[in-house]
């Protein structure tokens, strides 16, 4: 716990009195939160949230205690993630006020601060003094997904990336380590490179197909632009030309990434293109595929952590508990996918209680809880959760689980964000649905790229080359 | 047309035969009917059937290949997690919004239908400057409106969503109408007024028994797209009176699909519908096969 | 009810029944109208007066931008195709589920013991939510965890991989299967009520007269159901050329934009990217549009009648 730095000199004999009752003494930032709080007692505020299982979080465990804490009532407004984005700014323009608090993707931060839905947090941040804990989040996470323009407009609050997991049992199998080597002429562990993994796939498809596949992946648009944002990066392309500002998605690099997820699909179970979050889920804990790459809930619901719980009776029961490995996707930078952070909306009639609310939600002993609810959709993005002795404790594997999140967010790839990120990503998702139908990669990207550029001749050629430099400057942005 | 005489001529010898090889004929063909019948509702029921079971299955038979035709075990934990969790006053709220915007666009829209239909009123360009609201995708007006609901703080409230119902529903229900009055002899009506009836009670003694059927197919398909609307829903609600179409959209999650609950909460919205047409059919068919025994 | 009255009483009756019809006749139809002058007249005005103007996602630009979003219209391809797309639903399912029906109609027409019960199953199908009834589709189709790719594998004799909702030539069969499932119960409940209301007398008399149930059907029957016929196929076009929910829920307008009906294309430029008045530009069009396609579907069934 931090204690508070106080500058004046003291006595030892005091120092060590107050070091000896630290904990009356100390302010965390969630203690400061929940004092200021009070005077608002019996009023509501409402924040938006993912619907589904990630609003069980304040419906179920912080709304609740919140109240009882502070006697403000929190009333959760369920938005499907589609439509999160146009509902915020949907409010923001008719000046409703309905929001308080938000949940914000942060790549659509830039573009919420520039229509002026997010208010600026700083003078908040420092008036309860939240800066130090603010501090101790994830420096991915940290310096790329709470400032615009240099002023603070949300708190990272999830460590999204995607990790790859993988059968551990069959790769540590012997006839299968003697039978690859034979074959490929290097040891099979957890690929590093997409080809060894087309390798890996494919060779565990041959060996025990139908019954199980080499790998299987979530290969609908919405989640597929994620991977080929990731996958065209780690073979080396950039997704503008930093000084004409002209799209490089249709080079060969990209082709090769789009083609190769094509090729991939063919060791992998049959109607892959259709899968989902869930499909993949349930195809992994039934067994049927031998390696996936997917968000940090794969990992603890295929141990079986929490599985009991009544919100997951929906989740099939895991058969691979125990046996599943944790490594960073091929090439190691994993996307940065997705991730959520606590905002205010500027038309909130409430910003200071609800400000209160999301500084106690993000703060270091209550976000820990957080993310180790069973139901918990938020995973890891502070310092403190990757090693945290409850943590580590939860299931046999959980600290190699909780190492490869903590390597991937030092390494992770941020979500391409530049002006009007939504429409360039309705292209990238067009385009994917079209690979898999069938249509030549070239010509799909080709497309893509002619429709980018005409965005960005629509948006403003320089205002996006700022906005692309400004990201492309993000130490997260490519890989180093 | 034959005359009657010719008709009574027939009836002696070969009208006999007839009736007889009719009769004949008749029971084949029922029973070739009831076979049709019995496939083609099979056919339509399927997809109703395969919903019901899967807020019946586990998440295992839910997600199994190759798919589960029939749950080991019925089984309402599904249910038990709506009912537990509050889900289920969406339902009610679909219920209550659906219902009074029925009442409303049937009542003033009949009224309107029997304007138009027995006195032309405001001519041929009111009757198509109505039916041309029924055109206006709903997608052109939802965010003009959400404008207006903004500034009338209507928004997320009961009465806004039942209004908006109402008058999305009217002109269906004035179009059903004029044509099933339209289809009434006009004579009847007259002779009461004759009688000295006053409009009001032409309309409730004359008018409303004959198009009773068509009255009640209109109130069915009225409240149906007053219940299974969502795209207004979805801009018009926040939390407080969600319906349960945008309440099943909550399921489909980025990160999870509740498909027990998605089935379970479908079926729960499906029921009251299929319960009220349980009870409205008696109406239906009578209307329908009194309204065949027409004078 | 008084009795026979004198011929005077009956002509002053007549008079003040005239001025009392009046109105009644406006009176009985203002709250409607009041109505959807409010519902109909306000977001009209506002769409038309914003498509003059440049509001996007950023800017708020309210100034007068005569044609320029109106301009932009004719030039945009996706535009056009998303409605060359509903078009084509329309014109596939609309005559089907008209056929099909009319079929069910007929039928059901005849008494028959327990034909209450099958046609309050049969409705069934349009009591479900269209985006449930999408869904529900989805699941069916789904090439794991659905019955009919399972049931094509008992024919084929290997198991098929069909992928419904992704290969291009699939998704087309797949939402017109949805959609046809979904509403021909409606036009089914529609016929079912116009026929049973064409006058027996008339039927029965040209039977015993010797005509042929086809000719009977097409001089006698369909000339009798038309009008209610024609209301149907009016309203059921209307609805499929706003096709939304079983799209979105099946494709969401994909792959690519192949399956983009003129209401997703409309609900994706206005709510998600947010270009207000290029939708209101767009929901102009197609009012306009469809005024003109209705006047003269109307105008011909006038005639007809």
């Amino acid at each position: 716990m931090k204690i508070r730095k106080i500058a004046a000199p003291m006595s030892v004999a005091a120092l060590m009195g107050m070091l000896a009752a630290a904990p009356a003494w100390a302010q965390s930032a969630a203690q400061t939160a929940v004092d200021a709080a009070k005077k608002y007692a019996g009023t509501e505020i409402t924040i938006v949230w993912e619907a589904g299982l990630q609003s069980l979080d304040p419906l179920n465990f912080s709304g609740p205690k919140w109240e009882e804490l502070t006697g403000i009532k929190v009333k959760v407004i369920e938005v499907t993630t589609s439509e999160m984005f146009t509902k915020i700014l949907q409010e923001h323009r008719a000046g409703s006020g309905a929001y308080d608090a938000l949940n914000v993707i942060p790549s659509w931060m830039p573009d919420l601060v520039r229509a002026g839905a997010l208010e600026p947090l700083d003078s908040f941040v420092d008036k309860y003094g939240f800066r130090d804990e603010l501090q101790n989040i994830a420096p991915t996470y940290r310096d790329n997904q709470m400032t615009v323009d240099g002023k603070i407009y949300g708190f990272p609050d999830d460590g999204d990336l995607f990790i790859l997991y993988y059968r551990k049992d069959l790769f540590e199998d012997a006839a299968n380590q003697a039978e690859f080597k034979a074959k490929h002429g290097y040891d099979l562990a957890a690929p590093e490179t997409w080809e060894q993994y087309a390798d890996i796939g494919q060779f565990l498809t041959d060996k025990y197909a139908p019954k199980m596949y080499g790998a299987g992946q979530f290969r609908q648009p919405a989640y597929g632009i994620w991977m080929f944002e990731e996958r065209y990066r780690v073979e080396g392309g950039k997704f503008f030309d930093p000084k004409t500002m002209r799209a490089q998605i249709n080079n060969e690099i990209g082709v090769k990434a789009y083609e190769g997820m094509r090729n991939d699909n063919k060791f992998m179970p049959p109607g892959v293109e259709t899968w989902g979050f869930v499909e993949a889920l349930s195809s992994f804990l039934a067994g049927e595929i031998a390696m996936t790459i997917s968000w940090p809930p794969f990992g603890r619901w295929a141990a079986g952590y929490g599985l009991d719980d009544a919100a997951l009776s929906w989740v099939p029961k895991s058969t691979i508990a125990g046996k599943v490995g944790y490594a960073l996707p091929p090439g190691g930078t994993p996307q940065l996918a997705a991730g959520f952070s606590l905002s205010i909306s500027s038309s909130s009639k409430n910003k200071e209680a609800a400000y209160l609310f999301i500084q106690w939600l993000n703060s270091e002993e209550i976000s820990l809880q957080r993310v180790q609810l069973p139901y918990a959709l938020r995973d890891p993005f502070r310092e403190s959760h990757f090693t945290d002795s409850e943590y580590l404790s939860r299931w046999p594997d959980a600290g190699a689980y909780l190492k490869t999140l903590r390597a991937g967010a030092d390494t992770g790839l941020l979500d391409l964000s530049i002006l009007q990120i939504d429409k360039y990503e309705e292209a990238l998702r067009q385009s994917m649905s079209r690979l898999w139908a069938g249509e030549d990669a070239k010509a799909i990207l080709d497309d893509v790229a002619a429709q980018w550029d005409s965005l960005t001749d629509k948006i403003g050629v320089d205002r996006q080359r700022m906005a692309y430099a400004d990201w492309s400057a993000k130490p997260n942005a490519y890989p180093k | 047309m034959s005359g009657a005489s010719a008709t009574g001529a027939a009836r002696g010898g070969a009208g006999e035969d007839a009736r007889r090889r009719r009769r004949r004929r008749g029971r084949r063909r029922l029973a070739a009917r009831y076979v049709a019948a019995i496939l083609i509702t099979v056919v339509f029921l399927f997809p109703i059937y395969w919903l019901f079971m899967i807020s019946f299955k586990t998440p295992e038979e839910i997600f199994h290949s190759p798919p589960v035709w029939y749950p080991a075990r019925i089984q309402f934990d599904n249910y038990a997690v709506l009912f537990r969790d509050g889900d289920v006053v969406t339902v009610w709220n679909s219920l209550f919004v659906a219902t009074i915007s029925t009442v409303l666009a049937m009542v003033l829209g009949t009224l309107c239908a029997y304007s138009l239909a027995r006195f032309k009123t405001g001519g041929d360009n009111l009757a198509v400057w109505i039916i041309s609201q029924r055109m206006i995708p709903p997608i052109a007006i939802v965010f003009p409106v959400f404008l207006l609901y903004v500034w009338l703080g209507w928004v997320d409230t009961y009465h806004g969503l039942i209004l908006l119902y109402t008058a999305f529903n009217l002109p269906y229900v004035i179009w059903m109408m004029r044509g099933y009055i339209e289809d009434i002899p006009v004579e009847l009506e007259e002779s009461a007024l004759v009688d000295g009836c006053t409009r009001w009670q032409v309309m409730a003694r004359v008018v409303f028994p004959m198009v009773r059927s068509g009255l009640f197919a209109t109130a069915v398909f009225t409240f149906v797209f007053a219940w299974n609307d969502f795209i207004f829903a979805l801009i018009m609600t926040r939390s407080e009176i969600t319906t349960y179409p945008v309440q099943v959209t909550h399921y489909f999650g980025a990160q999870s699909n509740f498909w027990a609950k998605i089935a379970a909460m479908s079926a729960l919205g499906t029921l009251p519908i299929f319960i009220a047409v349980a009870f409205l059919q008696r109406y239906l068919v009578r209307g329908i096969s009194l309204g065949a025994v027409k004078g | 009810m008084s009795g026979p009255l004198s011929a005077s009483e009956a002509g002053m009756g007549f008079r003040i029944g005239l001025f009392a019809d009046r109105r009644f006749k406006y009176l009985v139809i203002a709250p409607a109208v009041f109505i959807l002058l409010f519902i109909g007249l306000f977001p009209l005005i506002y769409s038309l007066v914003v498509s003059f103007q440049n509001i996007n996602m950023m800017e708020e630009d309210t100034s007068f931008s005569g044609l320029m979003q109106y301009r932009l219209l004719f030039q945009d391809l996706r535009l056009w195709q998303s409605l060359g797309h509903t078009l084509l639903i329309t014109a596939i399912a609309l005559p089907i589920e008209l056929l099909i029906g009319l079929l069910m109609a007929l039928l059901f027409l005849e008494h028959m013991p327990g034909r209450p019960v099958f046609v309050s199953l049969l409705v069934l199908p349009t009591m479900i939510a269209p985006i449930v009834a999408g869904a529900t589709w989805r699941l069916l189709f789904d090439n794991r965890y659905g019955p009919i790719n399972q049931v094509l594998g008992w024919f084929a004799g290997e198991p098929m991989t069909v992928l419904w909702v992704i290969k291009a030539n699939l998704v087309y069969p797949a939402i017109l299967l949805a959609e046809i499932w979904q509403w021909t119960p409606f036009m089914f409940l529609i016929l079912l009520a116009a026929l049973s209301n064409v006058d027996k007398n008339l039927t029965e008399a040209a039977e015993i007269d010797g005509a042929s149930d086809w000719r009977i059907f097409w001089r006698i029957v369909m000339p009798a159901i038309w009008p209610v016929m024609a209301i149907a196929l009016l309203i059921r076009g209307l609805d499929l050329f706003r096709l939304f929910d079983v799209v979105w829920a099946l494709t969401k307008g994909g792959p690519g934009t192949m399956t983009e009906t003129i209401s997703i294309y409309t609900y994706i430029q206005g709510f998600r990217q947010f270009e207000t008045s290029y939708t209101a530009a767009i929901a102009f069009l197609v009012i306009v549009m469809l005024s003109v396609a209705v006047i003269f579907a109307l105008r011909r069934m006038e005639i007809t009648r």
